[in-house]
C-alpha cells in the first residue's frame, strides 16, 4: 500500500511539473510587466509605467484597433459562411459532397506556412491585389471558416430537427424558419466557433506575417517588430497581459455556453 | 432547367464556402504546384518554362538535410507530447476530481495564447541576457551566462511547449468519452491494470491519439516560429526555408517547391493516420 502512495505522489508531482513548465514563462512575463526594470529581467519595484507607455504609443493602439477589426470581420464572415455550409453538408446529399468535406478540411490540416505561402503566391502572382487588411482578412477566413463548418456540423448531428419540419408544415418560409428555429438551435455551436475563431485570428502571426505586406500592423506583427528593435522589451510584457487575459475570458465564455448547450 | 435548379437547393448553403475554398485554397495550391516547376529570373520575375531545377536544388543540397531534420524534430516533438499528454489526460480523467475543470482550462488557455508570445516568454527566460541567467548570476551559482538557446534542443523544446496542448486535448476528449462499463468488465474478467490499459483503454482511445498526432506533428513539421525565436535562425526547419524564399529572398518558385514537398509529406501522413486511426481521428479534430 505504501508503494501505491508513493506512486500517487510521484504522479501528482509529474502533473504539477507539466503545468509549471507550461505556465511559468508566460506568468513570469506578465509579473515582470509590473516591474520597473526596463529590460524586464528582475523585480525592481511595482510600476504601471509600461502600461501607461503602451497606452500612449499611438502605433500600439492603432495595431490593437486593426487587430480587433480584422478579427471581428474574419470571425463574423467565417461563422456565417461556416454555419450555412454545415447546414448544407448535413441536410443535402449532392454530388461532390465528400469532395467538398475533404477540401474544407484541407486548410486545417496542412501546415500554416503552406496556407500562408500559397495565398501569398495567389495574391501577388494571380489576382495581383496589394497586401493589406483585405489580404489578411481573406487569409484568416480561409483558415477559420473550416473550423466553424466542423464545429457546427458536430452540433447538427445532435439536434432534434422535427421543429424545423413543423415550422415548414405550418407554412413558415425558409427565412422565418432560419430566424425562429435553425439559428436558435445552432446558436451555442455558432457562439463556440466564434469564441474559438476570434482569439485564433487575434493571435495569428504565422499566416498574417506572409500576407500583411509593408506597413500593415496587427498587434502580433507590432509585437514582432518590437522584439527586434525595442530597447525596453518590458513593454512587450505589458502587451502580453492582454493576450493572457483574453483567452481566459474566452474560456469562461465557452464553458458557460457549453453548460447552456447541455441543459 | 427548372428541374436542374430545384435540384441545386444545397447551393445557397454550401456555395459560399465551397467557392471560397476553391478560390483561396485549391487554386492557390494549384498555382503553387505550377510555380514549383518554373524558375525565377532577375528581380524575382517568373520565367514560365518547365524545369525540375527547384526540386533538384532541394534534393541535392544541404536543404534536403533541413527538410529531413524538420521531420525528425516534428517526430521527436510528437513522441514527447504523446508520452506526456496521454498519461496527463489519463490522470486528469481518473483523479482530477474537483480540479478537473481547472486542469483542463490550464491546458486550453495556453493553446489560445499567441505562440509568438509564448516562445518569446521562453526566450526571455532562457536567453542571455535572460531571467534564469540573471538569477543564477545574482546567486553566484554560475560565473558566466549559460548558453541555452540557438541550438536544436531549444527549438524542439519550443515545439513541445507550443504543441503539447493540441496533443493532450483530443486524447482527453476520447478518454472522457470512454465507456466505463467496458473497463469494469475487463476487471471482472480478471485483467490486470496493465493488460486492461493495453487491450481496452488504448485501442478505444486510438482515435484521440491519432487526432492529437495530426494536430501536433503537422504544425510542428511546418513551424517556423520556434526555429526563428529559439533557434535564432541558426537552426533551420522546412518552414524557415519557406519564409526565407518567400519573404527574404523573393524566390517564389523555390519556395513553392518547398511548400509542395511539405504538403505532399503531410497529406501522405494524414492518409496513413486515417487508415490506422479510422474516421474517428477526423471527427476528433474539432
Amino acid at each position: 500500500m505504501k508503494a501505491g502512495k508513493i506512486a500517487d505522489i510521484i504522479q501528482r508531482l509529474g502533473v504539477i511539473l507539466v503545468y509549471v513548465v507550461l505556465w511559468m514563462p508566460i506568468v513570469i512575463l506578465v509579473i515582470l510587466s509590473f516591474s520597473s526594470h526596463a529590460i524586464g529581467l528582475r523585480w525592481q519595484g511595482f510600476t504601471l509605467q509600461w502600461y501607461v507607455q503602451v497606452l500612449n504609443t499611438p502605433k500600439a493602439m492603432e495595431a490593437l484597433k486593426n487587430s480587433l477589426f480584422v478579427s471581428t470581420v474574419a470571425t463574423v464572415i467565417s461563422t456565417i459562411g461556416g454555419t450555412l455550409a454545415a447546414y448544407g453538408l448535413y441536410k443535402y446529399k449532392f454530388r461532390g459532397r465528400s469532395a467538398l468535406r475533404m477540401s474544407v478540411l484541407l486548410p486545417i490540416t496542412i501546415p500554416y506556412v503552406v496556407t500562408a505561402a500559397t495565398l501569398l503566391i495567389f495574391f501577388t502572382q494571380v489576382i495581383r491585389i496589394p497586401m493589406g487588411y483585405i489580404t489578411i482578412i481573406i487569409a484568416h477566413i480561409t483558415f477559420s471558416a473550416p473550423l466553424a463548418v466542423f464545429i457546427v456540423l458536430g452540433r447538427m448531428a445532435r439536434v432534434d430537427w422535427t421543429l424545423e419540419e413543423a415550422s415548414a408544415d405550418l407554412g413558415a418560409d425558409k427565412l422565418t424558419t432560419w430566424r425562429k428555429v435553425i439559428v436558435p438551435v445552432l446558436l451555442p455551436a455558432i457562439m463556440i466557433s466564434a469564441a474559438l475563431i476570434f482569439p485564433w485570428s487575434f493571435n495569428d502571426f504565422t499566416i498574417t506575417y506572409f500576407v500583411a505586406g509593408v506597413g500593415t500592423m496587427t498587434l502580433p506583427i507590432y509585437i514582432f517588430s518590437l522584439m527586434q528593435y525595442c530597447r525596453t522589451p518590458v513593454v512587450i510584457n505589458a502587451i502580453s497581459s492582454v493576450f493572457v487575459v483574453l483567452p481566459i475570458i474566452g474560456l469562461l465564455l465557452v464553458t458557460f455556453l457549453q453548460r447552456k448547450e447541455t441543459t | 432547367m427548372v428541374k436542374f435548379l430545384t435540384k441545386q437547393v444545397h447551393l445557397p448553403y454550401v456555395g459560399p464556402v465551397g467557392l471560397w475554398v476553391l478560390l483561396f485554397v485549391l487554386i492557390p495550391m494549384g498555382v503553387a504546384v505550377y510555380l514549383s516547376f518554373v524558375t525565377s529570373g532577375p528581380h524575382s520575375r517568373i520565367i514560365h518554362e518547365f524545369t525540375l531545377d527547384n526540386y533538384r536544388a532541394l534534393f541535392t543540397s544541404a536543404r534536403l538535410l533541413i527538410l529531413a531534420r524538420s521531420f525528425q524534430y516534428a517526430v521527436v516533438t510528437n513522441v514527447v507530447c504523446l508520452l506526456v499528454g496521454y498519461p496527463l489526460a489519463y490522470w486528469i480523467v481518473r483523479h482530477g476530481g474537483r480540479f478537473k475543470l481547472l486542469l483542463l482550462g490550464g491546458m486550453i488557455v495556453p493553446s489560445w495564447i499567441s505562440q509568438l508570445l509564448r516562445l518569446y516568454a521562453l526566450r526571455r527566460l532562457a536567453g542571455d541576457p535572460g531571467i534564469i541567467n540573471s538569477v543564477l548570476l545574482g546567486l553566484g551559482v554560475i560565473s558566466s551566462p549559460v548558453k541555452m538557446l540557438f541550438n536544436p534542443t531549444a527549438v524542439v523544446f519550443g515545439l513541445i511547449f507550443v504543441w503539447l496542448p493540441f496533443m493532450m486535448l483530443p486524447i482527453y476528449a476520447s478518454l472522457e468519452g470512454l465507456d466505463q462499463s467496458l473497463l469494469e468488465a475487463s476487471v471482472d474478467l480478471g485483467a490486470t491494470p496493465f493488460k486492461r490499459f493495453f487491450t481496452v483503454t488504448l485501442p478505444l482511445t486510438k482515435g484521440g491519439v491519432f487526432a492529437g498526432t495530426i494536430l501536433c506533428l503537422i504544425p510542428a513539421f511546418g513551424d517556423w516560429l520556434s526555429p526563428l525565436i529559439l533557434g535564432g535562425d541558426r537552426v533551420l526547419m522546412a518552414g524557415s526555408l519557406v519564409r526565407l524564399y518567400f519573404i527574404s529572398v523573393g524566390n517564389f518558385p523555390l519556395g513553392a517547391a518547398v511548400a509542395v514537398i511539405l504538403t505532399a509529406a503531410v497529406l501522405l501522413m494524414i492518409y496513413i493516420f486515417i487508415k490506422l486511426g479510422g474516421e474517428e481521428a477526423i471527427e476528433r479534430l474539432v
